[in-house]
């Protein structure tokens, strides 16, 4: 469903990500963890088309997203559905209004609002709160409100960056279930995070990445170590 | 889904009330301005149409001259492409306009007999710059004593005096209102753009949201661009609804102070059809000013991102 081949990218000197591999099959759900500054939310960021790789290439349902034309990009947002840290809802705009724009921006036929629109608040039980907004709800429930827009739009793959990151254990928490259940339908979901707890307790295939390069794939059933650990061996052998 | 766009729009314009309102009495004040120069300018294209279509060239008739030789004329005048609207005056007649002319002063028209008035062929022209080549034309007939060039107006204009001055001031009223208006229609114009610059950086935050969950950048632009639209139409029906309230006001007495000049329409649904055409101008004029401001914005914001 998505690969990423040989994927280098700089900011000026510093190399956020080097040589990064890896493949994500349909209905898995991939951990991206690691220190803060590894290169996670990049990563979230080259799928979503925020940013270019300097290198390498994204291939999602067949397509190489980084050759993508501007115009294209909408479309391609369109398909992914996708939860952030900061929640990015609409402040000004009500818990109904924030997911009927999704709808919208995808094109959905205003008909289907009503009963997607219950049906997501129903699945992240924020139905009572539909007229609220953002201003009015908790962070747990801005994040369920993040991903009700991200599900409304019936997206295959779903990316979360730090999703719990502002959130504390039993909301996090709570919100993990939803992620399972929303994997549980087949949907792929790929989530950055460095939060160990949930990692501990939900993660079924683990990427870490250290200093920009994947040190760890689980899927790949072994260990990759990093370049200055294997560096640094080197250099203790040959004393 | 142009409702979402719509909600939105009104939202953002309830939202900032102020910014709407200067928006909105800068478009009305420029289309009020606009409404009053295009009636203005039918106005005197009115008049100069009055005046222009009055009989400019009487051709007086040698006495003892008979009726075959003057139908001749008459018929040769007719058939002429240069003149129009060729009209026999006998003396009979001719001593009537006299005594029309001179009712409030009965003891004159006691004096005079028929005799002393020549027949006469009046006609206009068709342009005015036909008028030196035809009056020289029809001095050279035998059975034409004099050509008079114009009626006497207020014993010091003639005809084409008055027609120049006439002819002057529309240009005047055209050129001046008309570099004013587009003056107008400048500040207008800058307002919306500064008005649509603001709204697109306090809805930065929006935008980029928008543009995170997929949105197109045509679905962006929506709203912005409804909402100088809603801006255009309200200030373009302001400004017509005061000028219609000022023209439907004052009718009465302009049309009673310029008497059988038509300045104004005497029909009233005439005069609302006028008006009608002015008003799908305006706002045709008014969405193409929101559309090519809210554009000119937006790429800039989007240059500046």
């Amino acid at each position: 469903m998505l690969e990423l081949k040989g994927i280098t990218k700089s900011f000026g000197k510093i190399k956020a990500l080097e040589d990064i591999n890896f493949n994500v099959e349909k209905g898995e759900f991939v951990f991206i963890t690691g220190p803060s500054g590894a290169g996670k939310t990049t990563i979230i960021r080259l799928i979503l088309r925020e940013l270019l790789p300097d290198q390498g290439e994204i291939i999602l349902a067949g397509r190489d997203i980084t050759k993508l034309p501007s115009k294209q990009i909408p479309y391609l947002r369109q398909k992914i559905g996708t939860i952030f840290q900061d929640f990015k809802v609409l402040p000004e705009k009500t818990v109904r209004e924030n997911i009927e724009m999704a709808l919208a921006v995808c094109g959905v036929n205003q008909e289907e609002w009503k009963d997607r629109v219950i049906d997501v608040l129903k699945m992240v039980g924020l139905k009572k709160r539909h007229s609220l907004f953002p201003s009015q709800l908790s962070g747990g429930e801005l994040q369920r409100l993040s991903m009700a827009r991200a599900l409304a739009i019936n997206p295959k793959i779903v990316l979360a960056d730090e999703p719990t990151g502002n959130l504390d254990w039993d909301t996090a928490d709570l919100i993990m279930d939803l992620f399972q259940k929303i994997n549980s339908e087949g949907r792929t979901v790929i989530m950055a995070t460095h939060h160990e707890l949930i990692i501990k307790k939900y993660a079924q295939r683990i990427i870490e990445l250290k200093e920009g390069r994947v040190v760890k794939d689980t899927a790949s059933k072994k260990e990759i170590q990093p370049k200055k650990d294997i560096e640094s061996q080197d250099i203790n052998k040959s004393e | 889904m142009t409702s979402i766009h719509l909600k939105s729009a009104w939202d953002h314009i309830r939202r900032s009330p102020f910014q709407a309102i200067a928006a909105v009495f800068v478009l009305a004040t420029t289309f009020f301005v606009a409404t009053m120069l295009a009636i203005l300018v039918y106005s005197s294209s009115q008049a100069i149409k009055y005046f222009e279509t009055r009989p400019q060239v009487i051709a007086f008739i040698k006495d003892n001259v008979t009726s075959e030789k003057i139908s001749l004329l008459q018929n040769k005048l007719i058939s002429d492409m240069r003149v129009k609207d060729v009209r026999y005056v006998s003396k009979d007649e001719a001593l009537e306009i006299y005594k029309n002319a001179t009712s409030d002063k009965p003891l004159l028209s006691e004096l005079v007999s028929p005799d002393i008035f020549p027949a006469s062929l009046e006609f206009s022209l068709n342009d005015l710059s036909f008028a030196e080549s035809v009056i020289e034309e029809i001095k050279k007939e035998d059975i034409v004593d004099e050509v008079g060039f114009t009626a006497n107006l207020g014993g010091e204009s003639t005809l084409s005096d008055v027609v120049g001055r006439l002819r002057k001031i529309t240009w005047y009223l055209r050129v001046g209102g008309g570099i004013y208006v587009t003056i107008q229609l400048g500040v207008s114009f800058l307002v919306l753009m500064i008005i649509i610059g603001m709204r697109m950086s306090t809805r930065k935050e929006e935008i980029q949201i928008l543009d995170l969950i997929g949105a197109t950048s045509s679905f962006i632009r929506s709203p912005i661009i409804l909402e100088a639209i809603i801006y255009a139409i309200s200030g373009v029906f302001i400004g017509w609804l005061i000028a219609l309230i000022l023209v439907l006001y004052t009718t009465p007495t302009v049309i009673s102070y310029f008497a059988e000049i038509p300045v104004l329409p005497k029909d009233t649904s005439y005069l609302f059809y006028l008006l009608g055409l002015i008003l799908l101008a305006e706002l045709f004029l008014g969405i193409l000013l929101a559309l090519i401001g809210s554009m000119i914005a937006l790429l800039r914001s989007r240059k500046n991102k």
